[in-house]
């Protein structure tokens, strides 16, 4: 039974990812829904098109996906230069169904306290659990979150060493329910990787995630880069599976933030001041 | 030794786990299950017809299945003959508990497959099958307690038919099955997380060490 | 419908559901519950959610004292529910105010009873009443509640309704309580008011019983309502903004009773604290509290327990040349008075993102390390913990000494002490903190020996109990602050605080000689005159904060942030 299809604004005007074009050139098409809706994607010329009710669907397709919207005149997509980038890698890690509304997704991929706690030995480690001042702010210019200056201690920072260091992330939030983090390569110091997530929202509390990466690196197989991405993403899913409520409440009295959580709070402010209204417990609601 | 693995495959996990408890040491080769089904190519089905993981693959010998693995691994590398005990009424229960760790496969297993993966099916009819197993399970566990036992099996000490079972069921929030109406499978759980040798998945984490 | 009448008292759990180091997963009435035993026995239920980012704390660990979160590590007291640590900013004392939200809870008759919002205490249902019952195997439904209820009152004949959501069978001696986990699922938890003969026998039938009541209820076919929808309280709107620092809590005054009270070493008294009702608030090892004294003095104590711990412990050392709080405290307080103390605060937090710590504890100094010593040792932190003391009757609190990593050093002068210290500061490495409280002249000098050492300065944490210094206010000058938009004039031998609390901006304080760091406020301009022994010297350096209990201005005018 499919909930009633979402109505709200913000959502409908923006593209929203449905199918890598990795995973459509495999099955030649691909059934699956996006905003409650049931959406079905067909290889065609300049790559594909979406369908809903066998009635065409604006698409779009951009950084290896293809992309859909309900909206009447959706913004162009976010930039993405590093997908360009001729030395980088791109590779899909998959896309996983996951319980949760996108909103809480996008805070998990921005979190970095977890880290020793979720990702342990892999991302962060005990007793190294401080999260060190950074920076926040909303870009106006570019209607999206930066977040910089963000340092986390990580076990076997580096390929070349087994020590633990200071690793540094920046992350990016150019759209609702996309986000990007650059972090140092392991490979290369002066060189950072992107590895983005791009939410499609299947309903309000449940969405297939789509991952991958731009990276510089040689050395790893596609099958090396895809088991670590998804040890990763399989340690935060019963996480997000089990945060109550699903939907991410905006009201600032909701829960506790504290400093660590500064990108967790603006991005909540930002879609508030959207007037966004699905996938979310709206303030005051 | 070397296991072909999938991270996030519930029976690799019984696998590795079974490994870890015994403390063998191997090597593993990851097969990329999800997303390019590389288990059912046909350079995979060379070394294991039936297209499936996990496989193990001990020397010249080929186990292409998880009970076969867990078997076989009990059998050689276990001295104290715990893991699969050899009395007549072990071996009953073990059997019996080892068919039913094959159910949970089908049921809370593929109900897993379709939320998580989009395997195709009825997730619907998975779950209804997934809960239907893990009332009797919760039942027998608080029996257990009651009586004294904490396994699945009336020994002492766990068989591999908790190690079947275990990944199913710590799993099961992943086919959107919750084991809020199961509180003996929980705290069956955390005994089996309390085993010396234990080892998590992506996914499952450890417990709090006991009193 | 009168099943879902929130102040009801209702069975969620079996009291075996509960073993030690385990999380139950509850629910009543569309609240879920995480319900864990603490090793003392103590039963907690709260919301299963936490505070900082609503995962639920069933999946937490439970270790015996403490219950941790998932998802960032927060650690949440047992009985308190009061945050103790949030690993994320391991220098922070947590707001005192973050606590989860408990509900009442009541361990009788093999059963764990509670309510949503209860009107009433818990009074154990009369069937119950001196009744030695078994309890049988809970038995989940998906089924409204009230269904439930009509199909188990046709269980057997002799039915009859007691309460809103039970019916008891007089002949076969059963009760079956009906737990209205949510609109459309309940639990049936059937009760034998006398221990059968044969125990297996009996719950075996009785479960057999249960299960076919439970199929027929689910195959009544009636339609289950929706979910209730559960609303969640807001926090505290203090919290809801992002600290920019720590905040030492509000001043609320305790009533508690000394419920023991004895010789802990000589010339040190050992004091137990007990709330005269309710339970006392959540602490963090390092805290101290204010204790209002029958004299009128108020005086301040490093609070010495255990994480989960239920009373506050304290050490009094008799100092006859003091300002008389010890000899009060000593003389005139006995078993059974009660005192008024503030909450608890920390201006000595630990940081536990360590992988080494030393504690180094002289005479009564010892307090706080004791504190942190247990929770170090509780949580698996690898500390040693060093005692300097005249003798080993001056040791104070052997009894918790025992089982914690500790070395005594006894009866040494100030040289051999000395020398102690530069051994056991020779081997610092990164991630390795000192903390260490004791008379002045030996803070002094451990400060000294571990720069001296390597130390950096933010790794060694220091807290004196009085501040030896000679304060010199005899200068004037004046004050701006910036968020009240006042400007105040403070005279030679009045301190900034004084002149701030008689001009009624509220600046909490506690020890008033530049000790305690309680009355701590960011200077934004002008240069501070330090007189305190709180802050480190690369603290006072930077001349944006200061203690307004003793330090003054060195410029003719200072702006403060509040
Ligand atoms: S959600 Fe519990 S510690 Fe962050
Ligand atoms: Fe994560």
């Amino acid at each position: 039974m499919m909930a009633q299809p979402c109505t709200d604004t913000v959502m409908l005007e923006h593209w929203h990812p449905v199918v890598s074009l990795d995973e459509l050139r495999g099955a030649g098409r691909c059934r699956t829904v996006l905003l409650d809706r049931p959406v079905e994607i067909v290889r065609a010329a300049g790559g594909a098109r979406v369908l809903c009710d066998s009635a065409p669907v604006q698409t779009l397709v951009q950084y290896g996906y293809v992309w859909a919207s309900f909206g009447t005149a959706p913004a162009p997509l976010f930039p993405f230069p590093e997908f360009d980038e001729a030395d980088r890698r791109f590779v899909v890690t998959g896309v996983f169904g996951v319980q949760v509304s996108a909103g809480r997704a996008i805070e998990n991929f921005l979190d970095m306290g977890h880290f020793p706690y979720v990702h342990t030995g892999i991302l962060g480690e005990e007793p190294h659990t401080e999260v060190k001042e950074y920076d926040v702010e909303i870009s106006q210019s570019r209607d999206e979150i930066l977040a910089t200056r963000c340092r986390f201690y990580q076990p076997k920072a580096a390929v070349s060493s087994d020590e633990g260091a200071d690793v540094e992330y920046i992350y990016r939030v150019p759209h609702p329910n996309c986000s990007v983090l650059y972090k140092s390569s392991p490979v290369d110091e002066t060189r950072l990787d992107a590895i983005y997530i791009f939410v499609q929202p299947m309903g309000q509390e449940k969405i297939r995630a789509h991952t991958g990466m731009c990276i510089i690196d040689d050395a790893s197989t596609d099958l090396d880069i895809r088991s670590f991405q998804q040890t990763i993403f399989g340690q935060d899913k019963p996480i997000l599976e089990n945060q109550y409520p699903r939907r991410l409440p905006l009201d600032p009295r909701a829960e506790t933030p504290i400093r660590a959580d500064k990108s967790a709070i603006a991005y909540r402010r930002w879609l508030a001041a959207k007037g966004l209204g699905w996938g979310v417990i709206p303030a005051g609601a | 030794m070397k296991l072909y693995d999938f991270e996030l495959h519930a029976e690799c996990y019984a696998a590795r786990l079974m490994l870890s408890l015994l403390g063998v040491t191997y090597q593993t080769e990851a097969v990329d299950f999800y997303p390019e089904a590389a288990h059912l190519a046909p350079e995979f089905r060379a070394i294991n017809p039936l297209g499936r993981l996990p496989l193990l693959e001990d020397g010249t010998l080929r186990f292409g299945t998880v009970q076969g693995i867990l078997s076989y691994l009990a059998a050689a590398y276990d001295p104290t003959g715990h893991w699969a005990p050899d009395t007549a009424v072990l071996r009953g229960e073990v059997a019996g508990w080892m068919a039913v760790a094959g159910e949970l496969a089908a049921t809370a297993g593929q109900a897993r497959l379709i939320e998580t993966m989009f395997a195709d099916g009825d997730a619907e009819a998975a779950r209804a099958g997934a809960e239907a197993l893990l009332r009797v399970i919760d039942q027998h566990l608080w029996f257990g307690e009651v009586e004294g036992r904490d396994w699945l099996c009336s020994a002492t000490h766990p068989t591999i038919a908790d190690i079947a079972c275990f990944p199913h069921v710590v799993l099961s929030e992943d086919g959107g099955i919750s084991r809020q109406d199961y509180p003996a499978i929980r705290r069956w759980i955390d005994r089996v997380k309390r085993l010396e040798g234990f080892t998590v998945m992506s996914g499952v984490f450890p417990t709090s060490s006991a009193l | 419908m009168e099943m879902l009448d929130l102040a009801g008292w209702h069975p969620i759990a079996a009291s075996s559901d509960l073993p030690t180091r385990h999380v139950f997963h509850g629910q009543l009435l569309g609240r879920e519950f995480a319900v864990w035993r603490a090793d003392d026995g103590f039963v907690n239920v709260w919301e299963n959610r936490c505070l900082h980012r609503g995962v639920r704390l069933s999946l937490g660990l439970n270790d015996g004292r403490e219950l941790r979160c998932l998802y960032h590590g927060w650690r949440y007291s047992s009985r308190s529910a009061g945050c103790t640590y949030i690993p994320a900013h391991p220098a922070d004392a947590p707001a005192r105010t973050i606590c989860n939200r408990t509900y009442d809870a009541v361990e009788a008759a093999g059963m764990v009873w509670s309510s949503v919002a209860p009107e009433a205490e818990f009074a154990l249902p009369e069937v119950l009443a001196g009744a030695d019952p078994l309890v049988l195997r809970p038995v989940p439904v998906n089924a409204a509640p009230g269904v439930a209820l009509a199909l188990a009152e046709g269980l057997l004949p002799d039915a009859r309704a007691i309460g809103a959501a039970s019916v008891s069978f007089a002949e076969a001696g059963l009760v079956v309580f009906v737990q209205p986990l949510d609109a459309h699922r309940c639990v049936l938890r059937g009760v034998l008011l006398a221990q059968p003969d044969d125990r297996m026998a009996a719950l075996r039938y009785h479960d057999g019983v249960l299960c076919g009541l439970r199929d027929r209820i689910e195959a009544s076919g009636e339609v289950a309502p929706p979910p209730l929808e559960v609303g969640f309280q807001p926090v505290d709107a203090a919290l809801a903004e992002m600290p920019a620092r720590a905040r030492s809590g509000p001043k609320a005054e305790l009533r508690v009773q000394v419920a023991r009270k004895w010789d802990a070493a000589q010339d040190v008294a050992g004091f137990q604290l007990r709330a005269v009702r309710g339970v006392l608030p959540a602490f963090q090892p390092g805290a101290h509290i204010d204790v209002h004294l029958p004299n009128g003095m108020s005086r301040q104590y490093s609070i010495t327990n255990a994480p989960g711990e239920s009373d506050y412990t304290i050490g009094v050392k008799r100092d006859a040349a003091g300002r008389g709080g010890s000899v009060c405290l000593h003389g005139d307080v006995r078993e059974g008075d009660v005192l008024a103390i503030s909450a608890p605060r920390n201006n000595f937090p630990l940081r536990r993102d360590s992988e080494k710590v030393l504690l180094i504890a002289g005479g009564i100094g010892i307090t706080p390390m004791l504190a942190m010593a247990q929770a170090l040792q509780v949580q698996g932190i690898p500390y040693a913990l060093h005692v300097f003391a005249r003798s080993e009757a001056h040791v104070p609190f052997a009894d918790r000494l025992a089982g914690l990593a500790v070395t005594r050093h006894l009866g040494l002068d100030a040289a051999g002490t000395g020398a102690v210290l530069g051994d056991i500061l020779s081997g610092y490495a990164f991630s390795h903190h000192v903390y260490v409280c004791g008379p002045a002249p030996m803070l002094t000098a451990t400060r000294e020996i571990a720069a001296g050492a390597g130390w950096p300065e933010e790794a060694v944490h220091f807290e004196y109990f009085a501040n030896p210094e000679v304060i010199d206010d005899s200068t004037s000058f004046e004050i701006a602050l910036a968020r009240s938009a006042m400007t105040l004039q403070v005279p030679a031998g009045r301190s900034i605080l004084e002149v701030l609390q008689e001009n009624g901006v509220d600046v909490p304080s506690s020890c008033e000689q530049g000790a305690c760091g309680t009355c701590v406020c960011g200077v934004l301009e002008g240069e501070p005159e330090h007189q305190d022994v709180y802050l480190s010297a690369a603290e006072r350096a930077a001349n944006d904060q200061i203690m307004t209990c003793v330090s003054r201005a060195r410029s003719a005018r200072l702006v403060l942030d509040i």
